[in-house]
């Protein structure tokens, strides 16, 4: 009868192979041990690592290779190869800490040596255990811009041994990664070679499913290769297998089609195909392993940011079939990943989905993953919350009846702002992005949490999605926010800051921080004060943008920053006509007259709004303005502009030109 | 031999009914039977495959001999798959894992569900066995681990852990985890694995097809009145019902 663990204590075990190397006998039943006990079991497997149990694995393994090359093949010395190496393999099985230890110990090159190996039983466990720690995210980078070992691998792809083909495949899926690599993979012949291979066994069919996937994915030159003449009919073989027995090989022709789809839009259009391509993956999450688990990660990537699949998903019910998953708990944390991120992409867009994601009453368990152990699994919640708070009609309404919203949403979101993860943090500032926008309620709540100071201290962080997500959060908040609230966040802020952000190093955070002030600086005239604080600093480093600034973005939003100044008092109007105009003995271009002549209507536009403010008729000092203006060569600009082929730009234009001619056509 | 023959046709011939409700006499289904053509070569494969599936090595070598039909596995590695379902079958879990390990060791370190059900059958032996301290140290040692890895497998290592709560282990409310069909269950899962990672599908396809008989005549009992087979050992065709 079975004998328990404690017969054979790790320990001993351990000194039994280190000891007596030479009897080789003792060294083979103590691998088998070491072996028997650590398959399937990892917490064995993390015991004998710290207890040193890999190096002499991998010491036998080494010795027992060298043998092999002296003397002619042996029993003992193929079954200490067989043993030593199936151990190794199991330690590096789905195991990073294994891996590590595996390679740190020096076990690759005895392993790749044993392919060559006469006895097949040999070449099977090195095979087996190379694919276990190609599996591996920690595996040494395999060169396929080098010809040698692209004939390598052709030769481990042309083996009849599957194990070693599947060994080839596995390097591919795994090292592959740039679109030179795929090239060269591909002019090579190793994408035909796996063609060929798809219609090989079970196992072989698999491992080049999933190599083709990582071969093709993202690179039209290749999918033309593999939709080609020479590539016979890949696509119908890769077509018949999602409907093929084995799930695992239809999730994995699906993702095939997925990424041929995703690579080139023009294939793979028709409604049938995309309707069978989301039922086939719906069933798929029926499957209670690994490939459940998958098959979310998968619809997600068929779905994302494309609005006629997740109409159609939504007709099969899919927001339904996720939200009952989701309460099948307790569920593994990949799988609620999966589940949440897809829901997510499913309500990006469509209201439709995310009303219905409402009506099932499962938002408690959404936020519930916003505490989950896992950071995967909280940024993936908040990218759910951020997709549903799109969202602004009934639906959100009914959502802030009272304390639900604060205690459920808002608190745990601003907690996020403070994660350790900084995905997480992103997604946490988009949700609260979007919570922000509208309403009273969400700003006030937000603000009694404590969120603003949170955002002042992410926009200050050293990471530019941090910065840009942080002062995205803050614009939203500021939108027609009242001066109470605005006042606050000024405060939070300071001027400086804010100055500083609207000239940071990265374009994106500079739009963000001018819509802010934007948004600021509109509504009433107070508010324009924010920009006058410490001499102007703020409106300094507008203007300064206005001069340096390439990307439109920017520029538009500086403008109508500078045109809501506009709309101020007499020494408000008069600061922008400073930053808009050159100054005296200054022979440069105007920044106005550039803009005004920009390609880009946005900024035109823009850019007229603010000469509208500045030449309001009923200022004290608008003469004086349209004096300068017309100096400054801006009427005949605008007067070049009167049928701007956008309809935006014209009428603002005339306008404009409207409220100059007030004062006389100033032809003395 | 010949209950399949008429399995087979019974099927064809259903396939190609048409749509409204008659009434065929047995003289009507007969002959429609033996108009319907099945190849004995398709037949042979089917038996052989049914064989080698289930690992019944004499047979499919006799099987062989006898009609010349080539098995879709080497016979030489059912050899070792029996061993291992042998060994469960028996309760000699341990031995059956080493096999297992010995055969391909990836199939126990990629089926976490499977490892575990053989822990778990490993445990029920030693209750079995009345070696209740064992018992105790190997469900800590071993199961709980399991547990720890895979919040899924708790219930049922809950579920047998209970065992040794009780003194009447054979009549206890879990007692069915001391049957013999618990090994059985075990030990086609085994199997199962050790099919699949040899590329062969885990499933022999008579059972499919005795499904569809069923389920054909069943569509057909909405349309016609017809000799039905109602039992599915002798196939013997009954009598259309007025």
């Amino acid at each position: 009868m079975p004998a328990s663990a404690s017969a054979h204590r790790p320990e001993d075990l351990i000194s039994r192979l280190r000891s007596a190397a030479a009897d080789g006998g003792a060294n083979l039943k103590a691998l088998r041990e070491l072996k028997n006990q650590i398959i399937g079991n990892r917490t064995k497997k993390l015991s004998y690592i710290k207890l040193g149990a890999v190096p002499s694995v991998v010491s036998i393994l080494a010795s027992a290779s060298a043998d092999v090359k002296a003397t002619d093949a042996d029993a003992d010395a193929d079954a200490l190869l067989l043993q030593s190496a199936a151990a190794i393999g199991s330690f590096a099985c789905g195991f990073d800490a294994g891996v590590k230890a595996v390679i740190d110990a020096g076990a690759f090159p005895h392993l790749l040596g044993l392919i060559s190996h006469p006895n097949d039983k040999v070449v099977d466990a090195g095979a087996r255990s190379l694919k276990m720690i190609y599996q591996s995210k920690l595996a040494p980078k395999y060169d396929f811009l080098q010809d040698k070992n692209v004939t390598f691998l052709l030769s481990l792809l042309n083996s009849e041994n599957e194990n070693v083909t599947g060994l080839g495949a596995s390097i591919i899926t795994h090292s592959c990664e740039t679109s030179i690599e795929q090239k060269a993979l591909s002019d090579a012949g190793v994408l035909k070679r796996l063609i060929c291979l798809i219609g090989g066994s079970l196992c072989q069919r698999d491992a080049s499913l999933e190599s083709l996937v990582t071969i093709i994915k993202g690179n039209p030159e290749v999918v033309s290769k593999f939709l080609g003449p020479e590539s016979g009919r890949a696509l119908t073989a890769v077509t018949e297998l999602t409907k093929d027995r084995c799930p695992r090989t239809r999730l994995l022709a699906c993702m095939c089609m997925i990424v041929i789809r995703n690579t080139c839009p023009c294939y793979l259009q028709d409604v049938g195909t995309k309707t069978k391509l989301v039922l086939i993956l719906l069933e798929l999450l029926d499957d209670p392993g690994q490939v459940g688990d998958e098959a979310a990660f998968a619809l997600s990537s068929l779905i994302a940011e494309k609005e006629e699949l997740q109409k159609l998903a939504f007709e099969e019910n899919v927001v339904d079939k996720l939200c009952n998953h989701l309460r099948k708990g307790p569920l593994q944390a990949k799988r609620i990943q999966g589940i949440l991120l897809a829901l997510a992409d499913l309500c990006s867009k469509l209201e439709s989905c995310r009303s219905r994601l409402l009506s099932l009453q499962v938002l408690s368990m959404v936020t519930d993953a916003l505490s989950h152990d896992s950071a995967n699994v909280r940024a993936a919640a908040c990218l759910c919350l951020k997709s549903v708070t799109r969202s602004v009609k009934d639906v959100i309404q009914n959502l802030s009846a009272g304390s639900f919203m604060k205690e459920v949403i808002v608190i745990p979101l601003v907690q996020l702002l403070h994660d350790t993860s900084t995905s997480v943090q992103v997604a946490a500032l988009g949700a609260i992005s979007n919570i922000v926008v509208d309403f009273t309620t969400h700003k006030s709540l937000f603000i009694q949490c404590g969120g603003v100071k949170q955002l002042a201290q992410l926009s200050k962080s050293m990471e530019p999605t941090l910065r840009v997500n942080a002062v995205w959060a803050l614009r939203n908040l500021t939108f027609l926010t009242d001066n109470r609230c605005k006042g606050g966040i000024f405060l939070e802020l300071t001027a400086s800051a804010l100055a500083s952000l609207i000239g940071d190093p990265e374009p994106s955070v500079q739009e963000q921080a001018l819509a802010l002030v934007r948004n600021l600086v509109d509504g009433c005239i107070d508010s324009v004060e924010y920009v006058m604080s410490e001499d102007g600093h703020i409106l300094h480093a507008i203007g300064r943008q206005l001069q340096t600034a390439s990307k439109p973005e920017v520029l538009i939003q500086g403008m109508y920053a500078l045109g809501n100044v506009a709309s101020g008092n007499e020494f408000h109007k008069e600061a922008v006509m400073h930053q808009l105009l050159p100054q005296i003995g200054d022979t440069t271009q105007s920044i106005i007259i550039k803009h005004l002549q920009n390609n880009d209507s946005r900024l035109r536009t823009a850019a007229v709004w603010a000469l509208v403010n500045l030449t309001f008729p009923s200022s004290p000092g608008a003469h004086g303005r349209v004096v300068k203006l017309r100096n400054a060569g801006i009427t005949s600009q605008l007067k070049n502009m009167v049928n701007d082929p956008s309809l935006d730009v014209k009428l603002r234009v005339r306008a404009a030109l409207g409220q100059i001619m007030t004062f006389g056509d100033g032809s003395t | 031999m010949s209950l399949f023959w008429i399995v087979l046709r019974q099927l064809a011939e259903i396939e190609a009914m048409a749509t409204s409700k008659k009434v065929i006499t047995s003289d009507e289904w007969e002959k429609k039977l033996n108009d319907v053509k099945i190849r004995k070569e398709d037949m042979n494969r089917l038996v052989m495959n049914f064989l080698v599936t289930e690992g019944c090595v004499e047979a499919a070598e006799k099987f062989r001999m006898e009609s010349g039909t080539k098995p879709d596995i080497d016979i030489a590695t059912i050899t070792e798959r029996m061993a291992v379902k042998k060994a469960v079958q028996c309760g000699n879990v341990e031995d059956a894992i080493e096999r297992v390990n010995d055969l391909n060791p990836e199939i126990l370190d990629t089926n976490p569900q499977l490892f575990f059900h053989l822990q778990q059958q490993r445990l029920i032996e030693l209750i079995r066995n009345g070696k209740v301290e064992e018992a105790l140290e190997f469900a800590q040692e071993e199961l709980a681990p399991r547990g720890e890895e895979n919040q899924g497998f708790l219930e049922e290592l809950e579920r047998t852990v209970a065992l040794l709560a009780f003194d009447d282990v054979a009549n206890c409310p879990i007692g069915e985890l001391l049957d013999i069909s618990q090994r059985l269950k075990t030990a086609s899962e085994v199997n199962a694995a050790i099919l699949t990672s040899q590329s062969h599908e885990k499933d022999p396809k008579l059972p499919s097809l005795l499904k569809m008989l069923i389920w054909a005549q069943n569509q057909l009992d909405e349309k016609a009145v017809y000799p039905r087979i109602d039992h599915l050992p002798t196939a013997t065709l009954g009598d259309p019902a007025v």
